[in-house]
């Protein structure tokens, strides 16, 4: 009977042991960078193949859940949301043959796609809504990608508590995408401010913080190892897989 | 206690395999467990949709957690909703700290071990499969039709109501029973519906998510699939605990299984 105790015991204690194990190789930095090699991994095999299912009106989420940082308070927002985005100009800029600026109505003279998609957010839940908006390859076959493009990034205008800026990345690949969208509008209504108004990011073939909202500019880029943290987005600069097709 | 013949009943891609397995699936299920926190509900849908909420972890009010299922609440403070938050208090959260890795709430790590442990737990299963596919032991392993009659008699052997268990081969009817189902069907289930989760995949297999219902419904399965590996792991190790602890765990380490001492264990 002591045997069996001494066993119980032994295994419960190990039991006991794994998460305080597993949170001290959290900590070490090169173990935590090995867990790391599996992204590229996903990235490679999985990739952006494929297209993401496309829903029917009735899916509809008619109150589409508001995720991310919160809706901008500072005072420029509000004059461009008081002046209904008509200051505003979407920047495009870097590695492109025509640098420039675009009004929310030359964006919306451009080509309008719509497309009713599934929002996943990283955190599990999932939500569905109808997009229109310009298509992002679209967009950049307007302004001339320059050879030494790899990325686009997107700076937002949302800030978190320290004053951080939002801002996200995806390769060309992923830009080029035929359902990736600069969204200006959402369940057939301009978008709101807390949906990202005026021009979010749609990628519904990656998790949802690749969707940035209160995009002002995109910056083509050949490497965004020198963009704030390095990690190639806000989310990515707190550990989240710069991939999040996974 | 009785000297019984030895035999090499383990490979070594097996016993490696195993071990590997054994800490792949505990960092699968407190990494799991740990995602799980980050939206402590499961819906039987597409999309999330309260109204077909199977399971839910919630703190109502402060000091208090509370669980849901089919409807029915139940009171699990100090277990779940408001429990350890991994770093040294209490405070809202699904499943307490003491079982998810990273301890305290962290998405973004609880993902990356998870992502990578997948692989390992794949790899182990792919290596494991194939060695023992081309050593021609599958047979001896994968449940046959011959094998359904003799299902019941070994059980009634473990419960002390036969003295002797059906003739059989290397394993029993019920090892092999519970090795095929959660070798070759839930394992995979675990599989698909994790890979189903992931908007990358959903775009190239479209009709993987669509089959298990939907991507809440198949965070659900994967909830449901990894709670069948949990109880073939607690039996299992009863199992191994109660017919010949030393015997069993020495042919896992060495390979080497002595015939016949499971029916003197403990004495």
């Amino acid at each position: 009977m002591n045997r069996k105790l001494f066993i119980a015991t032994s295994i419960s204690s190990a039991l006991a042991a794994c998460s305080p194990i597993g949170t001290a190789l959290n900590n070490n930095q090169k173990f935590h960078a090995a867990l790391g090699s599996a992204e590229k991994l996903n990235h490679a095999l999985i990739g952006t193949r494929g297209m993401a299912r496309e829903y029917r009106d009735g899916d509809v989420d008619r109150d589409f859940r508001v995720n991310g940082l919160p809706t901008p308070s500072d005072s420029n927002y509000q004059l461009l949301v008081a002046r209904h985005f008509e200051p505003y100009r979407l920047v495009i800029d870097g590695a492109v043959e025509r640098r420039g600026g675009f009004s929310l109505a030359q964006l919306q003279a451009m080509q309008q796609t719509t497309q009713i998609t599934r929002h996943d957010c990283v955190e599990g839940w999932s939500v569905i809504g109808k997009w229109t908006g310009v298509r992002l390859r679209d967009f950049l076959a307007a302004v001339g990608p320059r050879p030494d493009a790899r990325y686009a990034v997107f700076y937002c205008m949302d800030k978190d508590d320290q004053n951080t800026p939002y801002y996200e990345s995806l390769d060309l690949h992923q830009a080029m995408h035929p359902q990736t969208l600069l969204a200006l509008r959402l369940n057939d209504a301009p978008l709101d401010p807390d949906h990202g108004a005026p021009v979010r990011l749609r990628v519904p073939t990656q998790l949802g913080y690749k969707s940035a909202k209160w995009v002002w500019r995109i910056e083509l880029v050949g490497s965004f190892a020198t963009i704030y943290s390095g990690a190639g987005g806000y989310w990515e600069d707190q550990g989240y897989e710069w991939y999040a097709g996974i | 206690m009785q000297m019984g013949r030895k035999i090499y009943r383990y490979a070594v891609t097996t016993r490696l395999s195993h071990w590997f397995w054994v800490i792949a699936f505990g960092v699968l299920v407190s990494s799991g467990l740990q995602i799980f926190n980050a939206a402590p509900y499961l819906d039987a849908s597409d999309k999330s949709d309260p109204a077909r909420r199977v399971l839910s972890i919630n703190s109502p009010a402060q000091g208090v957690g509370t669980t849901t299922i089919f409807g029915r609440t139940f009171t699990t403070t100090g277990w779940l909703g408001y429990t350890d938050d991994g770093m040294g208090g209490r405070g809202p959260r699904g499943f307490p700290g003491w079982i998810t890795i990273p301890s305290f709430q962290d998405l973004a790590d609880g993902r990356r071990w998870h992502l990578f442990f997948a692989w390992i737990a794949a790899a182990c299963w792919i290596a494991w499969l194939i060695s023992t596919a081309i050593k021609g032991n599958l047979r001896e392993l994968i449940l046959r039709p011959s094998d359904v009659p003799k299902l019941w008699p070994m059980q009634a052997y473990y419960l002390h109501l036969r003295k002797e268990p059906p003739p059989h081969g290397i394993y029993n009817p019920l090892q092999k029973a519970a090795y095929t189902t959660v070798g070759f069907v839930v394992a995979p289930l675990v599989v698909l519906t994790g890979l189903a989760l992931s908007p990358g995949i959903d775009a190239i297999a479209q009709p993987l998510t669509w089959l298990l219902g939907g991507r809440q419904f198949a965070r659900l399965w994967h909830f449901a699939g990894m709670l069948a590996l949990l109880a073939f792991f607690v039996i299992h190790t009863f199992q191994v605990l109660t017919q010949g602890f030393v015997n069993q765990m020495n042919s896992m380490i060495t390979g080497w299984y002595r015939v016949g001492s499971e029916d003197v264990a403990g004495q």
